[in-house]
């Protein structure tokens, strides 16, 4: 079973955070503050964490920096009430892996968890293959089947991203962040524009759909229904 | 010693505190300078200090005038009176011993204030003519002009004087002196006294005087200034400084300061009518959100029914959360300072990008996006946040302009600058949208109700300010935007 070890001081949004996992068949520890959160963080050996970046005791980036020194790779990542650009990159620059603002949907945190746990690796493959489906990295083209599916730039990013991630709910925020590189929300719903187009690329007519769209949360590249 | 100012001016600071926390009371300035307290409070002012130094130093300066021209009169009267007294003796001295009693007895009688002097005494040191009873012991014979003591027998009684006086031996071995009372030396302070009198007493008096009215003056404005400051920080924002239409320094400074309250006031209005917009715009969605639960808990009968309130109690709390975080992050924008992380923006590709992002979505509402960019055409800024920037006017271009329209990116080389264009076949921007929009806190209900302009122009405005570029926004038909970058001078 997964163990996630969560350092959040408000007791109520831990709480949430923890019934949520649960039910997702995590196994979570807590702690309220970051002296105690440190000790679990290197006694229990959790293989994700998320944590809080105010926290009584010690600083949530303090605690992971403490545990980087100590060569500790676990995945962590920072929930915090400052959502500025800056904040955000200080919280990655100090060991976080993921950063997530405060106030956030719980999907969103427990997608962000799963992609920490299942980071694609790094692999020297030139060919990327989900069921049918095949993307080329040095000549990129992509097929599916037989049909070559005719792409455009920005179209190949994103099905490349999707394909490393398969069957992983990918919400449109990590998907802004990771695939198009913003720094901020735009008015526009883009990702559902973009994502529509690459959909109809890949999803010919006669075939299973390959794209799946979570209500309220984002999308999934699967093989199966 | 440093103690003395210190230990002065703590008592000062005292009174001016309790002065302040009485002005309130006190209506008038004038009424304010009748209390005796105040009038300490001048003696111990600044200005009437340095009035008193001034007229000190004044009267010093002129005291030391006026002695050495004492000095000098009377040095100069003495001279020429030892060189009468010098000429008197040679003329008695060369008569012939028989008319020298005679020439004594000339030489005083007309002497009617009493101050010549003679005597001819013989070589045993008898009294022989003259006005002096004996030989002066400390006159030396035939020595020059000299100071000595001489008694004098009047009708009153007998007088000491000091006068100047010569002694010479005749060729006969009589004794021949010759002597004057310089009481000119005496007239000269008497009216050198007057004149110091005369001047310099007055003068100092209005040094004084000038030192303390001034002093007075600054003290009543300073305290009219004191009582309004009082009453700006009671809340009472429209107050301003009291100011006269003259060109003095004081006055200078409470234009200045008066220019900086109107500042400060225009701010503070637009920022309680920000904080208004602010909770309209946050309460609407959250009382949506209140009464969808409120109702659904009493009315749900089914899971899906409670689920679908949920629903819609999350979209509406989202969509203020999504205010508050717009709002913030134009705080932060609006309050950064000039990044030091700014490098080298290359704008072509960025509009490239920009149009690659937005084809599609331009593409679905059948809108013809295009990008003209005809120069590769660098500025120093944010990357980030210029994109934003671009991307926003994008956004709301595409999203104002009716289905077949045309949105167009331009990328524009001016004389010494360069223009990012966005123009679109839409509605455009009025008049006086543009001038609201341009304003310093543009966050206004109207605006952001007013379809084309939403908070993401602001976004854009604050990130255009920050980097010292221009936001343009031509009003009339069909939008058009431009940011319009200065090329850098150094």
């Amino acid at each position: 079973m997964t163990k996630v070890l969560l350092i959040e001081d408000d007791s109520e949004t831990a709480e949430e955070i923890t019934a949520e996992l649960v039910d997702r068949g995590f196994e979570v520890e807590w702690s309220a503050n970051g002296i105690e959160g440190l000790d679990k963080a290197r006694s229990s050996q959790p293989d994700a964490m998320i944590v809080d970046r105010l926290l009584p005791g010690m600083d949530g980036l303090t605690v992971i920096e403490a545990l980087r020194k100590e060569q500790v790779r676990t995945p962590v990542l920072v929930l915090s009430a400052l959502g500025a650009v800056d904040d955000r990159v200080r919280g990655l620059r100090m060991g976080g892996d993921d950063y997530l603002t405060k106030p956030f949907a719980l999907v969103e945190l427990v997608a962000r968890i799963e992609a920490l746990l299942r980071r694609p690796v790094e692999s020297r493959e030139t060919t990327l293959r989900v069921g049918p489906l095949e993307l080329d990295l040095i000549e990129r083209t992509a097929k599916r089947g037989d049909r070559v599916i005719d792409l455009l730039p920005r179209e190949f990013r994103l099905l490349e991203y999707m394909m490393q991630r398969s069957d992983q709910l990918l919400t449109r925020a990590m998907l802004l962040e990771e695939v198009w590189n913003y720094k901020f929300v735009p008015a526009t719903n883009l990702v559902d524009v973009h994502m529509g187009r690459l959909r109809h690329k890949v999803d010919g007519p006669g075939e299973s759909p390959m794209i799946h769209n979570v209500r309220g949360a984002g999308f999934i590249l699967r093989t199966g229904p | 010693m440093s103690v003395g100012p210190a230990s002065f001016s703590e008592p000062d600071r005292e009174n001016q505190m309790e002065a302040s926390k009485a002005l309130p009371l006190t209506l008038s300035g004038k009424s304010a300078g009748r209390n005796p307290m105040d009038r300490a409070h001048i003696l111990r002012s600044n200005t009437f200090r340095w009035a008193l130094a001034v007229a000190g130093v004044f009267a010093v300066f002129v005291i030391v005038l006026f002695g050495f021209i004492y000095w000098q009169a009377d040095q100069y009267l003495i001279a020429r009176s030892d060189k009468m007294i010098g000429s008197q003796l040679n003329f008695i001295a060369g008569l012939p011993s028989e008319r020298r009693l005679d020439a004594i007895n000339d030489h005083l009688k007309p002497d009617t204030r009493g101050v010549q002097y003679a005597g001819l005494f013989s070589a045993d040191g008898r009294k022989i003519a003259g006005n002096l009873e004996r030989f002066p012991p400390d006159l030396q014979m035939n020595d020059s002009v000299r100071s000595i003591s001489v008694d004098r027998t009047l009708p009153a009684g007998r007088e000491t004087h000091v006068i100047r006086a010569i002694a010479r031996h005749m060729p006969n071995g009589d004794a021949l002196i010759i002597g004057r009372e310089v009481d000119e030396t005496k007239e000269i302070s008497h009216v050198v006294a007057q004149a110091l009198a005369l001047g310099l007493l007055p003068a100092f008096c209005l040094c004084l005087l000038a030192g303390a009215w001034l002093s007075m003056r600054a003290q009543k404005r300073v305290e009219e200034v004191n009582q309004r400051v009082q009453r700006i920080i009671a809340g009472d924002l429209r107050e301003r400084l009291p100011h006269r239409d003259v060109d003095d320094p004081f006055s200078r400074l409470t234009v200045i300061v008066n220019g900086l309250l109107d500042e400060m006031e225009a701010m503070i209005q637009a920022l309680a009518g920000v904080g208004n917009d602010i909770a309209h715009d946050l309460r609407t969605p959250l009382t949506r959100a209140r009464l969808a639960l409120e109702r659904g808990r009493t009315n749900a009968t089914t899971l899906e029914q409670l689920q679908s309130v949920a629903d819609k109690a999350v979209a509406n709390i989202d969509q203020s959360l999504t205010i508050v975080t717009a709002l913030l992050r134009l705080a932060a924008i609006e309050n950064s300072r000039r990044s030091a992380a700014f490098g080298d923006v290359a704008l072509h590709e960025m509009l490239h990008e920009v149009c690659d992002i937005y084809e599609p979505i331009a593409e679905n509402k059948n809108i013809n996006l295009r990008v003209d960019v005809g120069h590769r055409l660098n500025v120093r800024g944010d990357r980030d946040l210029l994109l934003e920037a671009v991307a926003n006017l994008v956004d709301n271009a595409i999203k104002f302009t009716p289905e077949g329209g045309k949105v167009n990116i331009e990328l524009l080389r001016g004389d010494s600058e360069t223009i990012v264009r966005v123009s679109d076949t839409g509605p455009g921007i009025s008049e006086q949208e543009r001038e609201a929009v341009l304003r310093r806190f543009y966050r206004s209900d109207k605006i952001r109700s007013t379809p084309g302009v939403g908070l993401g122009l602001n976004l854009v405005a604050a990130i255009v300010k920050l980097h010292g570029f221009r936001l343009v926004i031509h009003s009339g038909q069909g939008g058009r935007l431009e940011i319009i970058c200065p090329d850098k001078q150094d």
